[in-house]
């Protein structure tokens, strides 16, 4: 870490001295290494170690941002001075100034946060081969294995660290591991079609990860409920949105919470927070400090300490997502620029017991194409998922869109189940919405 | 003139680092050393207020052994360094030889994308005037436009592909894209709409003409949503408007014939080379030799020269899209589509400019064969799953056709369909190829590569539509 933290600080004496009022270093280094599996054999093996640098400066009240993978002392200082002749041409902005240093700093301890797997220094080549044989193997004990056309071992993990130092007086230190595995399956149906879906996991510790059972059992339950697809009748219908497909619909408020759509009055959400925009039934936390957290993270993308935030209270804007600049812009005071985890609270009955219940509805359990205008919240997008009456699977569905308007669609989220997902940054259970618009045949 | 200069290396270097990567009796190797850079200005608030730019250099050292790739890559151009990844990549093979790569002779193949003012030499100041100026004529075009953002990107990569068997291949490959967002007020009323420009092209690429038709474009598209109505919902007849509906064929069909994907059989074409896939009069071709386009090369990144594929022809599946690795694996030559983001990523088989050709019928007249149904005319995102042959793009703008009219505007709707069978109810083809010229950018494994795509006005008895309205 120490010469990462000397390059940042060399990098920083220097463009100060070539005439930067204020910037901001940051130096990362990571690791990687990935295994594909495939009918028995290594398909593909990648390892690397990478570095980077990027710079953000401010010139006489001017903005930009360079990155370099070229580390070369003579590349860096040729870098430097035209990244900064080139911040001379733009118009200032003393909106970009950096924040007090006093409201910078570290929300969460690296204890806490716990990002960082042990065991990885002393993980070898071998380990992940083993890794990646003992998923194949699971696969291969799967009674269904002969319906399997194709299975495709996913076996990755990751390490990074990085130091960020600010013209302010604000620097720290951070670093984190990633472990992920995953089985891409494909089955064959009579006319030709071959369907596919993936089962994956990703965890800041390799303990996070399930078992090869679990993972090899998983992609096959989800191949095989899409074989024998088809579209059903447009028309209303209530909606199960699996958990681990949650982050999809919620995502399209994304934009709309964004400093810069409510500064370029591009949000539908601008004027509303204190307001009803989902039902009571929703809540929805931006949770930076979160244990082993996909998206935890000790400081924002401005070195704003990181606090867990209030999004939507029982239905009720609380929150947008705004830096300092667009604070500045706004008028109003900085939250934060971006997203860490998305915590839903979950409710108590498990996704069969509200199923059970319910005369006919439409699980999604996966997504395909589609988009949202931040503007109005109206989004359309393809779905995969299950026909289910009184909790029995009746049809697979395929070739169909589910559309609406997001504020009067989270109105019909009536009621969050208790399964929430850990293996993602958005930590949703699967959701239940009484009444959603399909179109299909 | 050799371009080893530009990476600080030599020919006895690179065969060195070559004899390493096959020492453990790999089939091949290949070396891909890159040098890129980029910029960009920004104008918004009235102000041209953020620059930014990159730099990237590195190695990617590839090995491969029958259809197993082993990869590994370095920033650092040191021997040190580079025989390391050698080292590490060669790992995927498992025995032992002593192999003395041949000399290598450099390589220029075709000269596709020429830009007449580089980007290097041209300065900052330059680049503000022009979002300047998009700016101003954007918000000279009409009084309801309350908010512009512009943006322009300009890119360069020197790229030299080196091979055991001599083969050094180098290119030049210039980058440019120009943005202009809009945000108009009507009444209480607000819509947003953006136009970009995409091409290997320099600065000359911004003459009057396209210039003046991103910056209406993009008002113009602003405005029209103010009188768009929602979409229908439902399975219908759909037109698909020259140009950018290319997309359709990219999802519906491109990502299918990836070689990579029918090796393994895990794509709905796998088997139906020589079949008809769709009616007499559909051709379909993956083109990487379009002058300047964004998605043209003019090699591959295996140093194989890029060449117009043609994937359909008459409605007849004639073959895949190949890098090395497929192409053996099938015994058929590379297609010249072998490609990758940067010398990060290992290479796979991807599309270039994919398009339809021109059939014989006007557009007025496929228009006017609808009773009901919708008309594609601007088109944000799509995504396809290979094996079962299910695809969806969104379309941002469009109009309801009645009784073989345009009629009312529409606006943000998905339409999904299969693959084959939307290829099997293609009914009309307009005689109206356009290559779209806005930015398009494919991901596939989490690899990003420029691509272009075109159509002519199409017609498609049966897609199903996403709209609100029952």
């Amino acid at each position: 870490m120490s010469d990462l933290l000397d390059l940042a600080q060399q990098t920083m004496e220097r463009a100060r001295r070539l005439g930067a009022n204020e910037a901001t270093v940051s130096v990362s280094r990571s690791s990687e290494l990935s295994l594909v599996r495939r009918a028995g054999k290594i398909e593909q093996a990648t390892k690397a170690t990478s570095r980077s640098l990027s710079v953000s400066l401010l010139v006489d009240d001017r903005f930009s941002t360079h990155s370099s993978s070229d580390l070369r002392p003579d590349a860096l200082e040729a870098f430097l001075v035209r990244a900064i002749g080139a911040t001379r041409v733009l118009e200032p902005e003393p909106e970009r100034r950096q924040p007090d240093v006093a409201l910078c700093g570290r929300g969460v301890s690296e204890a806490e946060l716990d990002a960082v797997d042990a065991s990885f220094p002393s993980l070898t080549v071998e380990d992940r081969r083993a890794a990646s044989e003992a998923l194949e193997a699971a696969v291969d004990a799967l009674p269904e294995r002969k319906q399997v056309l194709s299975a495709t071992i996913y076996v990755g993990d990751s390490s990074d660290s990085g130091v960020r130092v600010m013209s302010n007086g604000f620097f720290g230190e951070r670093s984190g591991t990633g472990f992920g595995a995953g089985v891409e399956m494909t089955l064959e149906e009579p006319g030709g079609r071959r369907p596919e879906a993936t089962a994956w996991y990703s965890a800041m510790h390799r303990a996070d990860l399930p078992g090869p059972e679990v993972l090899a059992a998983e992609a096959w339950k989800k191949a095989a409920e899409r074989l024998g697809s088809k579209a059903i009748a447009s028309g209303k219908y209530p909606m199960l949105l699996q958990n681990q497909v949650a982050g999809r619909i919620l995502g399209v408020l994304g934009g709309p919470l964004s400093g810069s759509e409510l500064h370029q009055q591009r949000s539908f959400l601008a004027g509303r927070v204190g307001t009803a925009i989902a039902n009571s039934a929703l809540t929805l936390r931006d949770v930076p400090n979160l244990r082993r957290g996909l998206g935890s993270r000790p400081w924002d993308g401005d070195g704003l300490v990181a606090r867990e935030m209030s999004v939507i209270e029982a239905g009720v804007l609380r929150n947008y997502y705004i830096n300092t600049y667009y604070g500045r812009k706004l008028g109003v005071p900085a939250t934060t620029g971006g997203r860490s985890n998305w915590v839903v609270t979950p409710g108590t009955r498990t996704p069969a017991e509200i199923l059970a219940d319910v005369p006919s509805c439409i699980v999604v359990t996966g997504f395909l194409g589609g988009n949202s205008n931040g503007l109005t919240g109206d989004f359309s997008f393809g779905i995969q998922g299950l026909l289910v009456e009184r909790g029995e699977v009746v049809a697979h569905l395929s070739e169909m869109n589910v559309s609406g308007n997001i504020e009067q669609v989270l109105g019909r989220m009536v009621e969050p189940a208790s399964d929430v997902w850990t293996w993602s940054s958005t930590r949703s259970p699967s959701l239940f919405f009484d009444s959603m618009q399909f179109s299909g045949s | 003139m050799t371009h080893f200069s530009t990476f600080g290396i030599d020919a006895a270097l690179c065969r060195r680092v070559l004899s390493v990567a096959l020492g453990r009796g790999a089939d091949d190797a290949d070396l891909y050393f890159e040098h890129s850079g980029s910029t960009s200005v920004a104008l918004s608030d009235g102000k041209v207020n953020r620059a930014s730019t990159h730099v990237d250099l590195g190695v990617g050292v590839r090995v491969v052994v029958g259809d197993q790739v082993g990869y590994a890559y370095t920033e650092e151009l040191t021997e040190a360094s580079m025989v390391e990844a050698a080292r590490v990549a060669a790992e995927i093979a498992a025995g032992n030889k002593h192999v003395s790569p041949v000399a290598l002779t450099e390589r220029r193949l075709a000269d596709r994308y020429h830009a007449d003012i580089p980007w290097e030499g041209v300065d900052l100041e330059t680049r503000v005037r022009l979002v300047r100026d998009w700016e101003q004529r954007a918000f000279a075009r009409d009084s309801r436009i309350i908010r512009v953002e512009t943006s322009l990107g300009d890119s360069f990569r020197h790229v030299l592909v080196v091979r055991p068997d001599g083969r050094m291949v180098y290119d030049y490959q210039p980058m440019t894209r120009g943005w202009v967002v809009c945000t108009g007020k009507d009444g209480d009323k607000r819509e947003s709409s953006s136009a970009n420009l995409a091409q290997r092209a320099g600065l000359e690429f911004y003459d009057e003409a396209r210039v003046s038709r991103m910056c209406h474009k993009a008002v113009d598209d602003t405005l029209l949503l103010f009188e768009a109505a929602p979409a229908p919902s439902g399975e219908m007849t759909v037109v698909l408007g020259a140009g950018s509906s290319g997309i359709l064929l990219h999802e519906a069909i491109g990502h299918g014939l990836e070689a990579d994907f029918n090796r393994k059989g895990i794509s709905i074409f796998a088997d139906r080379v020589g079949q008809r896939i769709a009616p007499k009069g559909v051709t379909v071709v993956d083109d990487g030799t379009i002058p300047n386009a964004r998605g043209t090369i003019n090699n591959d990144d295996e140093g194989n020269e890029a060449q117009r594929t043609v994937l359909v022809e008459d409605g007849i599946l004639r073959g895949f899209l190949h890098d090395e690795i497929s192409a053996r694996h099938y015994g058929v030559s590379p297609t010249g589509s072998g490609r990758r983001e940067s010398f990060r990523h290992v290479v796979l088989p991807r599309m270039r400019s994919t398009y339809m050709e021109s059939g014989t019928h006007s557009p007025e007249e496929i228009i006017g064969s609808v009773s009901r149904g919708i008309y594609c005319a601007d088109f944000a995102n799509g995504q396809v799953q290979i094996g079962a042959g299910d695809f969806a793009f969104y379309v941002r703008r469009g109009y309801l056709i009645e009784d073989g009219k345009l009629t009312r505007p529409i606006k943000d709707v998905n339409l999904i369909g299969n693959g084959p069978d939307v290829l099997a109810t293609i009914e009309m083809v307009g005689n109206d190829l356009k290559i779209d010229e806005g930015g398009w950018t494919c991901g596939k494994d989490g690899q990003s590569v420029p691509v272009s795509q075109g159509m002519p006005t199409v017609k498609v008895s049966k897609l199903s539509v996403g709209g609100a309205s029952a």
